[in-house]
């Protein structure tokens, strides 16, 4: 692709900035934005107050937690599909179509719905990470290094269909009857009626993920110039593998534990914005991940907003956006090949 | 095989069950009028000989009005849910029983001379068994207390027991007529949360519990259908006394019931009374709605005297 040339234009600094206040403006709309109508200055000024009026309550414990769920999750699945994509050097690889969303749901389903979640309170974000680290190293099993789209896709379908039909079998083997309904959260993914305690359960496993994938910017951007070079530069391959594949599964697990699996927002967001960074690895990591945040943010607040009872799930409104996107992709890819 | 095993059970059947469903197909079977006017006359003259003797329930709701009216011994299976103490109201007797899953092919296994299907049952298991002779009669989700009480008495009837279903209506009926309601102040506001953010609207048996219990149901503000999932910011911006939260005791945890433990919840306690309802209170239109109507009055009166300390 030819997109280094027309990224030049773009400087980084400027255009973070850019994407962090865009990111901040919708989150602030999503607050806005509900099912009731709210006077947010006067619950807000309840809630510095500490008054619990009910538009206190509704602002802390329904909207906030959903609009920094929408930032932090559509952070991490943009983060992580930048750094996979940089990794298996592939535009294709996004933590949903491989399959480490999937196996992210199955990890969290079984903690939830056998019981264990009770058990301690880091339980249910860390059955998401284990799921996506299963998921992440049967792929790379089924992968290895520098396969082909065409294996990478078709490894990912395997983990995915394979996960996702577990995941039928644990819900259905719950006595609890509304178990077996509940696979379309688990698969499509949503945002509503979260709350702060899960928020703040997820956020601890979520930022060292994040710190893990940021860091490897500068090995991503070696990584370009060939897995010989980066090693002659002093890069550690296998460390880089281990590192990555442990910050999507920190970062994807732990969301994907509270929200569901939600597809597309790894592959659109790097996918947008790397001809602005003129196609270096390394610097899409930040601005993927902002741009995930900005993408889902306002999913979130379309599905609020489309009068279609019960609210549509995430992960429908990111399809019918990003479907149309992979499917554009591959027919370009086959075409270059 | 299993047909041929069926068919001296089937003549039998024409004789002895008067009942209202299945009772056209019999006849025709049995030889016409003749066999229906015989089984009518045995049926007014010895009524004892017109209980069927092998029933299965297919449905928890019928499930239970059936552990309820009829003898021991009769009811030959009931469904996999009616066995859990904590989500339903017969298990003690349920689980003595062999369980189904409330499928057809089970409840034939059994040669039953009457089968208890649910509102929902699958229409294609109900064809099934007509087809194969059994009778089938169908337990339907009562809207409202007369209903409630039809119900009771059309399964009754069913079963042979129609003095049993009498007793069990007298016996709800006195229970809601000690239910004392003061008319003379305002009604509570009340709305109801079910798993999965569902409320209830007007025109339903659990309005007609909540007004029964002196209660007013706001959901009828909201302009909704009878059963329907509300945000819970609305619910929380409503502006209830009493937020009712309709809880499955089953013990496995499913993010329907999960959703009644949003903290957003917890933090309203000091602005509305929160009462928690077992589901097997009100789930299925029997007569322990009487239950659901008496520990509502209650927490109303609580919610009142603690309004007045305030």
């Amino acid at each position: 692709m030819s997109a280094r040339a027309t990224g030049a234009g773009v400087r980084y600094g400027p255009l973070v900035a850019a994407l962090a206040a865009l990111a901040l403006a919708v989150a602030l709309v999503s607050l806005m934005v509900g099912y009731a109508r709210l006077d947010v200055p006067a619950a807000l000024a309840d809630a510095f107050a500490g008054r619990s009026t009910a538009a206190a309550v509704v602002l802390e414990q329904i909207r906030l937690p959903r609009a920094a769920l929408g930032a932090t999750v559509g952070f991490s699945l943009g983060l992580a599909g930048a750094a996979l994509q940089g990794l298996l050097r592939n535009p294709l690889a996004d933590p949903g179509v491989i399959g480490v969303s999937g196996g992210a749901a199955l990890g969290a389903v079984v903690v939830f719905y056998s019981g264990l979640a009770g058990a301690f309170a880091l339980a249910m974000p860390l059955g998401g990470v284990a799921g996506a680290v299963v998921a992440a190293l049967l792929l790379y099993a089924l992968v290895g290094r520098g396969a082909g789209t065409m294996t990478l896709i078709l490894a990912g379908v395997t983990v995915n269909s394979f996960a996702g039909a577990l995941t039928a079998l644990a819900l259905n083997l719950s006595p609890n009857p509304y178990a077996a309904y509940e696979i379309m959260f688990w698969l499509m993914g949503s945002l509503a009626d979260r709350s702060l305690p899960q928020l703040w359960l997820a956020l601890p496993l979520t930022i060292a993920g994040w710190a893990l994938l940021l860091a490897s910017a500068p090995a991503l951007d070696a990584l370009t110039l060939g897995e010989d070079t980066a090693a002659s530069l002093g890069f550690d391959l296998g460390r880089l593998r281990a590192q990555l594949v442990a910050g999507a599964a920190l970062a994807v697990g732990a969301a994907v534990a509270v929200t569901g699996a939600i597809g597309f927002v790894g592959l659109v967001a790097p996918h947008l914005l790397r001809p602005l960074v003129g196609n270096r690895p390394g610097r899409l990591l930040l601005v993927s991940g902002l741009g995930g945040a900005i993408i889902l943010l306002i999913a979130d607040i379309a599905v609020r907003l489309i009068p279609v009872h019960p609210e549509l799930k995430l992960g429908v409104a990111t399809a019918l956006i990003g479907a149309p996107l992979l499917y554009s992709l591959i027919d370009r890819m086959r075409k270059e090949a | 095989m299993g047909l041929a095993g069926k068919r001296p059970q089937a003549a039998h059947g024409s004789f002895f069950l008067p009942c209202a469903a299945g009772e056209g197909d019999r006849a025709k079977r049995g030889g016409g009028w003749g066999a229906l006017l015989l089984a009518a006359l045995v049926a007014i003259a010895s009524p004892a000989f017109a209980k069927p003797q092998r029933v299965v329930s297919l449905n928890l709701c019928a499930d239970e009005l059936a552990l309820r009216l009829a003898d021991p011994g009769v009811v030959k299976s009931v469904t996999w849910l009616s066995q859990d103490s904590r989500s339903a109201n017969m298990a003690a007797k349920a689980a003595a029983l062999p369980a189904n899953d409330g499928h057809a092919e089970e409840a034939l296994a059994y040669d039953p001379d009457l089968v208890l299907v649910g509102p929902f049952a699958d229409p294609a298991s109900v064809a099934l068994l007509k087809q194969v002779g059994a009778p089938v009669v169908e337990v339907g989700a009562p809207q409202t207390f007369d209903g409630v009480r039809r119900q009771i008495r059309d399964v009754a009837a069913s079963l042979g027991e129609p003095e049993r279903g009498e007793a069990l209506i007298a016996e709800l009926d006195a229970r809601l007529a000690r239910v004392a309601v003061d008319l003379s102040r305002p009604r509570l506001k009340a709305v109801v949360l079910r798993p999965n953010g569902f409320t209830v609207g007007p025109g339903s048996l659990v309005d007609e519990i909540l007004t029964r219990a002196g209660l007013d149901n706001l959901a009828a503000r909201l302009d909704i259908a009878a059963d329907q999932q509300v945000p819970l910011e609305v619910v929380a911006l409503l502006g209830a006394d009493l937020l009712i939260l309709d809880r499955d005791e089953n013990g496995a945890p499913s993010l329907a019931d999960a959703a009644l433990d949003h903290p957003a919840i917890a933090a309203l306690a000091g602005r509305m009374t929160i009462v928690s309802l077992p589901s097997r209170l009100w789930t299925c239109g029997g007569p322990e709605v009487a239950e659901a109507v008496e520990r509502l009055a209650a927490s109303a009166a609580a919610a009142r005297a603690r309004r007045a300390t305030q």
